[in-house]
């Protein structure tokens, strides 16, 4: 399946979802496939996108969070998974558009190309809910798994690289504070909830 | 017959450092119910006060620092007010996620650093990480307070808080080594 298919069949599929995009082509998909406040788009801190899904899990106990990570940032920050694991938060899931290369900077090989199973990381981490997942009716039924039974969840999605077709804006606070509105936490007189 | 416990067992914990007790207090007063650390020394008299009288404090241990820093970004969008725990040294794993997120999205954390490589040192390995803090939170544009003293670390802490969670602004409080850690063995007499 080609990224951007199955980010549209992942997006269609959504309601209330906060959906956390890594930097680069997987927020520039979920922007083309359909942009909605409660995406929150990074546009730097490569690595850190599951990191933010979890903080945000662990925030909202009742909103389903979704990462859509990539390969080479889960690969930089494989700690977040035993973290993960750790904290179990039960809302949150973790796509990782698996395409084997580091896509948004000229198609290097990532270690998957080589034989890294990020699944079978993720569940040597702790995280029992890890599959690979090749096809977009895989993929589907692997969420639909995710909204009947508790995380966290990580699917491991093979991909093939797609060529980008927009991206998300790059105001970052205006980003933030739709997002924040969307969720209901926003503060816009200081200070703000606990 | 089982042998008769340890008799450390049944004593109490030594009272953590008043110092300790204050950053923890500090935490606390400021209304952040979110940690996010990643330990070392010092900063462990600070958790166990945590533990011991703030059980409303949720804690979460991250594998390195640039990762509690992404926990706490989520659970500050997420509606929480997040301190970070951090030893200086992890200060340098954490600039990509302080200077392209925290900062360009204003996004907004408590910050308490346990520092190495400052004055009572005795590890030159931990030394040009130190010295390299304050200019790298100066370059971001993060305010930062050293606390001198045990008797102000409640009132810096809630101070700084005010300043991250009141104007959206990553804001640092530094906890020197004179602060925190006895005197090193390499000032006791040559001989």
């Amino acid at each position: 399946m080609n990224r951007l298919d199955a980010t549209r069949r992942l997006v269609a599929g959504l309601s209330d979802e906060a959906v956390v995009a890594s930097l680069g082509h997987p927020a520039y998909d979920l922007y083309a496939a359909g942009d909605r406040p409660e995406n929150f788009y990074t546009w730097g801190s490569m690595g850190v996108a599951s990191s933010i899904g979890a903080g945000l899990a662990m925030a909202q106990p009742g909103r389903a969070v979704i990462v859509l990570d990539g390969d080479g940032s889960l690969l930089m920050n494989l700690g977040s998974l035993a973290t993960i694991a750790t904290c179990r938060p039960p809302n949150l899931t973790i796509v990782v558009w698996d395409n084997r290369q580091y896509g948004t900077t000229g198609g290097q090989s990532t270690a998957t190309a080589h034989g890294t199973d990020l699944a079978a990381i993720a569940r040597g981490a702790g995280i029992a809910s890890a599959v690979t997942v090749a096809t977009e009716e895989e993929l589907a039924a692997a969420m639909a798994v995710t909204r009947r039974a508790p995380g966290p969840h990580v699917i491991v999605a093979r991909v093939e690289e797609s060529a980008p077709v927009a991206k998300p804006p790059l105001d970052c606070v205006f980003l933030k504070h739709r997002f924040m509105t969307a969720l209901g936490t926003a503060d816009a007189t200081g200070g703000g909830p606990a | 017959m089982m042998p008769e416990p340890e008799t450390v067992s049944t004593v109490a914990a030594p009272a953590a450092p008043a110092w300790a007790q204050g950053v923890a207090a500090g935490i606390h007063a400021a209304g952040s119910r979110e940690i996010v650390y990643v330990p070392d020394n010092p900063l462990s008299h600070v958790l166990r006060t945590i533990d011991a009288r703030y059980p409303d404090i949720r804690t979460t241990i991250a594998t390195r620092e640039e990762e509690a820093f992404g926990i706490a970004a989520g659970l500050y969008l997420g509606g929480r007010r997040p301190t970070v725990l951090l030893q200086s040294s992890g200060l340098g794993n954490s600039l990509n996620a302080l200077s392209t997120l925290f900062v360009p999205y204003q996004i907004p954390a408590l910050v308490i650093i346990s520092m190495r490589g400052d004055a009572a040192e005795w590890n030159w390995a931990q030394v040009p990480m130190g010295r390299l803090v304050r200019p790298a939170l100066d370059a971001l544009g993060i305010q930062h307070l050293t606390i001198e003293r045990a008797e102000e670390a409640e009132r810096t802490i809630v101070a700084t808080a005010a300043l991250a969670f009141g104007a959206r602004v990553l804001a640092a409080c530094l906890l020197p080594r004179r602060l925190t850690t006895p005197p090193p063995a390499v000032l006791e007499p040559a001989r």
